[in-house]
């Protein structure tokens, strides 16, 4: 009888993490359900808290470089190039326009790549595993031309301060754009597949529907936003580097679903094809990098914002006159779209929330800055950053 | 409204190559920019030290031997390596390249990861050096 | 003369060893034809045999909160039920084992022997995961079991009997049944992957939503049970599918062919579809599934008084 009564009164809740197949990255997630039904759903991150905005207090301008582009693995390159772009406005030193050209390059063929890697998720969390092979065959043909172009894989490692590390060749350019054809080929045939798959609508169309109020109210960012019509895009509201140059399109969709999701992911990828073969065919000539770079930066402090795969990256950094900065602050799209996860969960069945988390894109060592003390009570605990700051000075202090 | 949107894909490979790359057995040739391994050459260094300073990894050390002579030796952590390619970049007497080559690096033992660069009598003497120090450290 | 005819029918043909190797060859090659589908490689010949072994040999986790004797034993429960249901198929395209009369329907409930013993096992579990897993399983069970029995009562009632080697020698001598019953040929056919838990009616054990399911506090030798359960699950049914539906299996090179260009068609349809989420395959199978497979019998019925 007693048994009855805790269990009628206690919520039956699925954890969902921070080791979960579904997950690739650790976050936890709470998913309060009645059957199938979920009925409430909380989240906590910070599992991958690394420290790097302290951590970069510790580094010169050049080393916070390499820093920073692991702060994400997959939109490695956008953070290098936000942080680059504001250590130069910092620095008042003009990157020449084929730099420019360059770094936009690279960031489109990141986005493509990042695009496809998403979709490819994104299929695998639906159950269709097909997609997901084919989506992750194709994406390997852009992963080959940022190889050829940049000497890596992953972290392109693209910036220098000031420009970029290497040019673009004629026969890179043919590469690219035989590899741009074929993408474009396949992302139509994608298109076709997930506005016209009766099986694959079933898991997408209608579900984890978030209004433009819902939108506005929870203050979505990147593709995620811009599938619920709100228009929304760093490239577009204030054009950057080579974009002046090379103006983009926004692709806005009004269903919010996560149908529309997939169609604003997929038909960015077209404008981004239509972009880079814009660059090539008109790449500035000039200069790679700045003669001299300064080591130490004048005081002063800047914000840079960027268009990344997944949304605005927003980047603070505040200079003392030192060869270190002396803040520097990061945020990332997911953190911002990850309220939305939670609003939209509740009313869908279980089944649907691996593909409403995936459908934001997230990336949790991205968002994961803040940190939440537990002590031994349980009751959570907001440290400031002062605080945190003080109890790091008294650490040290202890230890010597 | 269709079913079956995948199916060319799906009937096709049957008859296509699969995309599938057995490494070990089956080789893809490196592209010429890859990063891999540094390359030093001692000739050319002044040991200004730009390069282990702006080393993000903490991967390179110089090590001066005679500062009027030029004789250095860089010790090469790689183990700590990140790959990035910045010292390629501060070095203004082009003295360090990445190897497109030696891009299979890993190890059962840390004793590959210690790489010391240098000309030969530099080496020795260095070497002598570091011994010295260790056996003052242990005393 | 006739015990060690038992034995060996009980331990090595066409029930015991034999399945269970038949079973693990036919599951890498639904693996081997799903990854070439997706132009992958896949595994090779010896994959599945590989894996059983290592699990077999693994230590066995008894978590805290179960019924020990319960862990031990659904495994064994659910091998035992597919085991049995082998001795009464025409196995290999040879005579059944046993036969008597109504041995039909004692086969199909063997066979659901093993969804209900993984539905147990869940719920014998405390954890989450496997208590959503074995809801969804055993929610599924109720989906495609009345029309899967109803589609493979199609042929018996052509048949007059419910004997399946009588039916089996009654499809033999006449025109395939899938093109005289079609309906109930695609309803059987769609009814055995979702009895296999084959995509897309795998959502008992989605992967990326509870992790594996019911099964999810199973490791070493009852995952490797349930794993072997399943494997001869598989030929079972391809076995009655292909003994009713595509003109019997008169021989061992026939049964090889028809079954293996089954599992083909089943391979193809497991890669061209999405994952559905347990309301849905409960909606499908009785809003379409059964009423189809009812449509089939009123087909059959008339065409009989006829």
């Amino acid at each position: 009888m007693m048994l009855e009564m805790t269990q009628k009164e206690e919520k039956f809740i699925i954890p969902i993490g921070p080791q979960h197949p579904a997950l690739k990255e650790p976050g936890h997630f709470e998913f309060a359900v009645d059957g199938e039904l979920v009925t409430d759903a909380t989240v906590r991150l910070g599992y991958v808290h690394r420290g790097i905005e302290k951590g970069a207090e510790a580094r010169n301008w050049n080393q916070n470089l390499y820093l920073v582009e692991r702060i994400c693995g997959i939109c490695s390159h956008i953070h290098a190039f936000t942080y680059a772009r504001g250590v130069e406005r910092l620095a008042e030193v003009e990157v020449p326009p084929r730099a420019q050209a360059i770094r936009v390059l690279v960031a489109e063929l990141e986005r493509i790549h990042s695009h496809m890697l998403w979709f490819g998720v994104a299929a695998h969390e639906a159950g269709f595993d097909t997609l997901f092979m084919f989506s992750w065959r194709d994406r390997e043909t852009i992963m080959d031309i940022l190889e050829g172009l940049t000497g890596n894989r992953v972290n392109y490692s693209a910036n220098v301060l000031g420009g970029v590390k290497f040019d673009v060749t004629d026969e890179h350019r043919k590469t690219i754009l035989e590899a741009v054809d074929f993408m474009e080929k396949r992302t139509k045939h994608y298109l076709n597949v997930v506005t016209t798959d009766a099986m694959f609508l079933q898991r997408t169309r209608g579900i984890g529907v978030a209004n433009l109020q819902q939108a506005h109210r929870l203050g979505i960012l990147g593709p995620t936003a811009r599938a619920s019509g709100v228009k929304r895009d760093v490239r577009v509201d204030a054009p950057y580097s080579a974009y002046k140059q090379f103006p983009i399109k926004m692709v806005v969709e009004t269903a919010g679903d996560l149908e529309a999701r997939f169609v604003v992911r997929l038909k960015e990828l077209f404008e981004s094809y239509r972009l880079i073969r814009e660059i090539l065919n008109n790449m500035p000539e000039g200069d790679l990098q700045v003669k001299r770079f300064p080591r130490r930066i004048k005081p002063g402090e800047v914000i840079s914002r960027v268009e990344a795969p997944r949304g605005e990256v927003f980047y603070y950094i505040r200079s003392n006159g030192g060869e270190m900065p002396e803040r520097l602050k990061v945020r990332t799209p997911t953190m911002m779209n990850m309220a939305s996860v939670l609003a939209m969960a509740v009313g869908h069945q279980l089944a649907d929330m691996p593909m409403l988390l995936v459908g934001i894109d997230p990336c949790f060592s991205c968002n994961d800055r803040g940190v939440a003390i537990c002590n031994s009570k349980g009751d959570h605990d907001q440290w400031t950053w002062e605080r945190l700051r003080q109890h790091g000075i008294d650490f040290y202090a202890e230890k010597v | 409204m269709k079913i079956a949107t995948m199916f060319s894909d799906v009937v096709g490979s049957f008859w296509k190559k699969p995309a599938t790359v057995q490494y070990p057995f089956e080789r893809v040739e490196a592209p010429t920019r890859l990063r891999g391994k540094l390359e030093w050459d001692p000739e050319k260094c002044t040991g200004c030290s730009l390069c282990s300073k702006d080393c993000p990894a903490d991967a390179i050390e110089i090590i001066t031997i005679d500062k009027k002579a030029k004789r250095f030796v860089m010790q090469y952590h790689m183990d700590r390596c990140t790959y990035c390619a910045q010292c390629i970049e501060s070095c203004r007497f082009s003295c360090i390249e990445m190897s497109d080559e030696q891009w299979e690096l890993a190890a059962t033992s840390k004793v590959p990861f210690e790489v010391s660069y240098g000309r030969e009598e530099d080496l020795a003497e260095a070497l002598a050096k570091f011994a010295l120090a260790d056996t003052v450290e242990t005393e | 003369m006739e015990a060690i005819g038992n034995i060996v029918s009980l331990l090595f043909f066409p029930g015991g060893l034999f399945v269970i190797f038949a079973g693990l060859m036919y599951e890498w090659l639904d693996h081997k034809i799903i990854a070439r589908s997706q132009n992958r490689i896949g595994p090779r010949w010896f994959q599945p045999i590989a894996d059983a072994i290592k699990l077999l040999t693994k230590e066995e986790i008894v978590p805290d909160g179960v019924n020990p004797v319960l862990f031990a034993i659904l495994p064994l429960i659910a091998l035992a039920g597919a085991l049995t249901a082998a001795l009464y198929v025409p196995m290999a395209g040879l005579k059944p084992a046993y036969s008597f009369a109504g041995d039909l329907i004692v086969t199909v409930y063997m066979l659901s022997l093993l969804t209900l013993s993984i539905g147990l096992a869940g719920a014998n579990a405390k954890e989450r995961f496997s208590l959503v897993g074995s809801t969804r399983a055993l929610t599924q069970l109720f989906a495609y079991e009345a029309p899967f029995l109803l589609a493979l009562l199609g042929p018996a009632i052509a048949a007059g009997s419910w004997q399946i080697s009588e039916i089996v020698a009654y499809t033999e001598t006449h025109t395939w049944m899938m093109i005289l019953q079609p309906i109930g040929f695609v309803v059987a056919l769609i009814g055995l992957m979702g009895k296999l838990e084959l995509p897309p009616f795998d959502s008992p054990e989605a992967e990326t939503e509870i992790v594996a399911g019911a099964l999810t506090e199973y490791s070493g030798r009852g995952l490797a049970i349930f794993h072997l359960g399943k494997g001869a699950e598989l030929i079972i049914g391809l076995t009655l599918i292909t003994a009713f539906y595509m003109g019997g299996v008169s021989n061992p090179v026939w049964f090889l062919v028809k079954t293996v260009g089954l599992l083909a068609v089943l391979a193809a349809l497991q890669s061209l579809m999405t994952r559905l989420r347990i309301d849905q395959t409960v909606g499908m199978w009785w809003r379409y599934g059964a009423l189809l497979v009812l449509l089939q019998w009123l087909i059959i019925v008339v065409v009989q008084l006829v």
